[in-house]
């Protein structure tokens, strides 16, 4: 095709879906649904996600001394713990910190029962709180800390970690399975739509054939229409997802207290919508051009 | 310019649509091709128009050799065969002028061209005044001249007509033929497939007999004799 016939081939992709409104609108409106319910899964998919992660950066492990270690030691057990790789914080609480905090969670309202105790009876307790970036990584660094001199135990709650993990696999099968299903359903239906649109013109098809034009030529105006019906058909539905969204988060977050825990874990129309427009516009604007270059290519044989 | 050699085409089943004919069109010719319907005449097209394979023989147009043409040089060879259809073919979507330009269009003429070429052969078909009419508010004999004003504005070597007067009454048949043979005066090899005796017989052509997929009669200047 020379690049001179480009603007005609351009203004006849745009004139077919004004004239075929019908399949326009029926195409736009197949894309539009699947790709809503597409971005709607998505959202879900995206916030689970995060408030999972979330979580798995809470669960930390507790690590204890050897008895009489001194600071010094400590800071330098710090620096070890620091150094493997996959840990994210490290928190130190000094005995003293225990003491006070065990008060504060145990004896509130009886502050009377610590009084009996002249020495921090928790002397032995400074410890390190240990976050691990994924949870999957947490068995090894224990292993790492265990080797470390002076530690004397670490403290790690091994049931929130396996529940997490087993977590962790089913939701990204379940999430790869349901994203497979939709896509699989909406190009289904969609090249259904644009088979039946192109079928109606394949006369069109055959008459320009006829009279001399390549294939390229008469597949040109077809994939201009495929590509234009994706934008339009994903652009739709990324604007209903984006104030839907937008509506409800912020509803949720206001009007009910109880979510207000959640304030920072949900994510921001932003953080979910700069995966989501690319990947409709992707989603769409392929399912238009494949669509067309493959549904158009049985007509072509004249 | 047309050249067969013992071409056949059997379809699935039954009798030989085309039964090893030969046959030689000269440059320049007007040829009518007659017979009932199920002889073999558009078979005889869609061979010109490599739209479908010949199961025998070799047919030769232009200097090209169809049964060794590769996919790929279809469409060129294509631009130099004009084609007119006894439904016409028209696009119903697009106006007079759209439906020529797109033959241009389909060639990749570069736009002056075409804005020249169009209203110069609409001009010559006498459709002039209706470059902007669409197809359906067009009589039947207009659309015919819209068909043919498409199917010669690449200057094509032959014109190829399947029953171009099939869907029209006496006066606008006469008028068509009339078009045709003024286009092959001009140097286009023309060659018109017909069940229309009265025309047949008026203007004393060659004229091609077919009878169950072989030529019954090839007679120059000749008249519409049942085979």
């Amino acid at each position: 095709m020379k690049f001179r016939s480009l603007g005609y081939e351009i203004r006849q992709g745009f004139r077919n879906i004004a004239r075929n409104r019908m399949f326009s609108i029926a195409s736009i409106a197949t894309m539009t649904a699947s790709i809503f319910i597409f971005g709607a899964f998505f959202f879900i998919i995206m916030n689970v996600n995060a408030v999972r992660q979330d979580l798995e950066q809470k669960v930390g492990v507790t690590v204890f001394f050897e008895m009489g270690t001194d600071d010094s030691r400590i800071e330098e057990i710090g620096e070890s713990i620091r150094g493997i790789s996959h840990v994210s914080e490290v928190t130190f609480t000094s005995a003293e910190e225990a003491w006070e905090q065990y008060k504060s969670e145990y004896l509130e309202g009886n502050e009377s029962l610590a009084e009996g105790f002249k020495d921090n009876p928790l002397a032995n307790s400074a410890s390190y709180t240990v976050l691990v970036d994924r949870i999957e990584n947490q068995d090894q660094v224990v292993r790492e800390i265990r080797k470390i001199d002076g530690v004397r135990k670490v403290n790690q709650s091994s049931g929130a970690a396996e529940n997490l993990k087993s977590f962790n696999k089913l939701f990204t099968y379940a999430s790869v399975a349901i994203i497979v299903i939709l896509l699989i359903v909406a190009v289904i239906l969609i090249s259904n739509t644009v088979s039946v649109g192109i079928s109606v013109r394949k006369d069109e098809i055959r008459i320009m054939k006829l009279i001399g034009a390549t294939d390229a030529f008469v597949r040109a105006p077809f994939v201009v229409e495929g590509i234009l019906l994706g934008v339009i058909g994903s652009a739709i539905p990324l604007v209903i997802l984006y104030l839907t969204y937008h509506v409800l988060t912020t509803r949720l977050l206001t009007r009910f207290g109880f979510m207000g825990s959640m304030n920072g874990v949900l994510l921001d129309a932003g953080t979910v919508f700069s995966y989501l427009v690319p990947a409709a516009l992707l989603i769409g604007i392929g399912i238009g051009f494949f669509g067309a270059v493959l549904m158009i290519r049985r007509h072509l044989n004249v | 310019m047309i050249d067969l050699d013992r071409v056949s085409k059997q379809y699935e089943k039954g009798h030989p649509a085309v039964d090893e004919i030969s046959l030689h069109v000269d440059k320049g010719e007007f040829v009518f091709v007659v017979g009932d319907s199920g002889s073999g005449k558009s078979t005889l097209i869609r061979l010109l128009l490599k739209e479908i394979e010949p199961t025998g023989g070799i047919i030769t147009v232009n200097g090209k050799v169809l049964n060794t043409m590769k996919r790929s040089r279809i469409p060129k060879y294509r631009r130099r065969i004009g084609t007119v259809f006894q439904d016409f073919r028209l696009l119903e979507e697009m106006n007079v002028y759209e439906n020529v330009a797109l033959a241009m269009h389909a060639v990749e003429a570069p736009g002056r061209v075409i804005r020249e070429r169009v209203p110069e052969v609409l001009q010559e078909v006498g459709l002039a005044g209706k470059y902007k009419s669409l197809p359906r508010q067009l009589s039947g004999g207009e659309q015919q001249r819209v068909a043919i004003a498409r199917a010669i504005v690449n200057h094509p070597k032959v014109l190829l007509a399947d029953e171009p007067t099939g869907n029209l009454d006496p006066g606008n048949s006469y008028e068509i033929m009339n078009l045709l043979q003024e286009i092959n005066l001009n140097g286009t090899t023309v060659l018109v497939v017909t069940h229309n005796r009265d025309l047949v017989n008026q203007f004393r052509k060659r004229v091609i007999t077919m009878r169950r997929g072989a030529i019954a009669r090839d007679v120059e200047q000749g008249g519409y004799i049942e085979a």
